[in-house]
């Protein structure tokens, strides 16, 4: 049977690639180091397959057409299309993993949920820029999970953290023995093309580490449903970390490193989470009440 | 309000940089191809952007300022002049 190996989530801001090589050096270190950090922790992992989850930043998904959550479950996927992430990220064609991509999709669909699918998604920044900066191998069989993260109205928290659940029910089903490795993107606080734009509301971004430190999973939805609306828009990527937190148990949440980063106008947020003992329990029932 | 058409053509001009070439060099000609209301096209030719804010996703508006060639401390600087009058509520629903 296969098992969860790793589950780690990265900040995303396209900023970190396009302007990689122009930004202050002692910023960049510091965004270097966390994200080498998620690397080495990760390929230490050695998995077969990882789960990207992830938003689309209007490349796959628009208004006619826009679902809360899709599973890509084709062999290949598209590298990303915008061109400052083709010049450090030079990928056109990324692996997928089709057979883990249907199995998920499978066990979803009997477990009551309905996400779209796709035979083959395009990776925007949003995936591919912790792809890259992680020093992830380029043929790394992926399964990408797009989450609506940025038109109104999202998947719940409660769900994601349900999604979350069923991603580790569905890897510790699969009858290959594989190692899965699960990488949430996007967040911390971010404010992109309202009127608070640039605003990294550290506030929220420590409370957000303490409830996902805490691990109580009413809690952390609590705060998230009540908190989000609240706080710049570029926050509700907090979803990919939640599905990874779901993934987890609820437990085990360490954080590499959080700084405001204005050169970049995201809070800059890294974590991995300590595998507990399979334990997927009901989907429907949270880890700790 | 989301106006679709509106978001239609930011979507069309992030996936297609022959149509973002055509619309740089004749915004009325592209604007023409959509269903896009008087007031929404006066807005787009005057790159009012507090006026688009409110009708299109914060993404899709920061790419299409790109796209126009707005520097984004632009950007910034005219979305920072609306905070007075924004309703947080709203400006929180387009993630």
């Amino acid at each position: 049977m296969a098992e969860l190996v790793g589950i780690f989530a990265a900040s995303h801001g396209p900023i970190i690639g396009r302007n990689w090589e122009t930004m202050p050096r002692a910023h960049r270190d510091k965004l270097a180091a966390a994200f080498d950090e998620i690397g080495r922790r990760l390929k230490a992992a050695q998995p077969d397959v990882l789960v990207v989850v992830s938003p689309d930043h209007w490349v796959n998904f628009f208004i006619n057409n826009l679902p809360a959550v899709c599973i890509g479950i084709g062999d290949e996927h598209d590298g990303p299309p915008e061109p400052f992430m083709q010049k450090v990220y030079p990928h056109p064609v990324l692996k997928g993993h089709a057979a883990f991509g249907m199995h998920l999709l499978q066990t979803a669909l009997d477990n009551d949920f309905e996400p779209a699918l796709s035979h083959r998604l395009r990776l925007d920044h949003g995936a591919c820029i912790p792809l890259w900066r992680a020093g992830v191998p380029p043929d790394l069989p992926l399964v990408p999970i797009l989450v609506n993260d940025l038109e109104a109205p999202m998947p719940s928290i409660r769900r994601c953290l349900a999604w979350g659940r069923l991603l580790r029910r569905a890897v510790e089903s699969y009858p290959e023995p594989l190692r899965f490795a699960v990488l949430g993107t996007g967040g911390l606080s971010h404010s992109i093309g309202e009127a608070t734009m640039g605003w990294i509301d550290e506030k929220f971004d420590h409370a957000c580490i303490e409830h996902f430190q805490n691990g109580e999973e009413q809690a952390l939805d609590d705060f998230l449903t009540r908190a989000l609306p609240q706080t710049g828009n570029g926050a509700h990527e907090i979803r990919d970390w939640v599905v990874a937190h779901g993934a987890a148990g609820g437990t085990g949440f360490e954080l590499i490193d959080y700084f405001p980063s204005p050169e970049t106008l995201v809070g800059a947020g890294f974590a991995s989470w300590k595998l507990p003992a399979s334990n997927a329990g009901s989907l429907n029932q949270r880890s700790r009440q | 309000m989301t106006d679709y058409w509106l978001s239609k053509l930011f979507f069309d001009l992030q996936h297609d940089p022959q149509l973002a070439g055509a619309y740089r060099a004749d915004m009325p000609s592209v604007l023409d191809r959509y269903q896009i209301k008087p007031d929404v096209r006066r807005a787009l030719l005057d790159d009012d952007v507090a006026a688009l804010s409110p009708l299109v996703n914060a993404y899709l508006l920061r790419f299409y300022f790109q796209i126009r060639g707005m520097p984004e401390a632009d950007f910034i600087a005219r979305l920072h002049a609306m905070k007075s009058g924004a309703a947080p509520a709203e400006t929180a629903r387009h993630g």
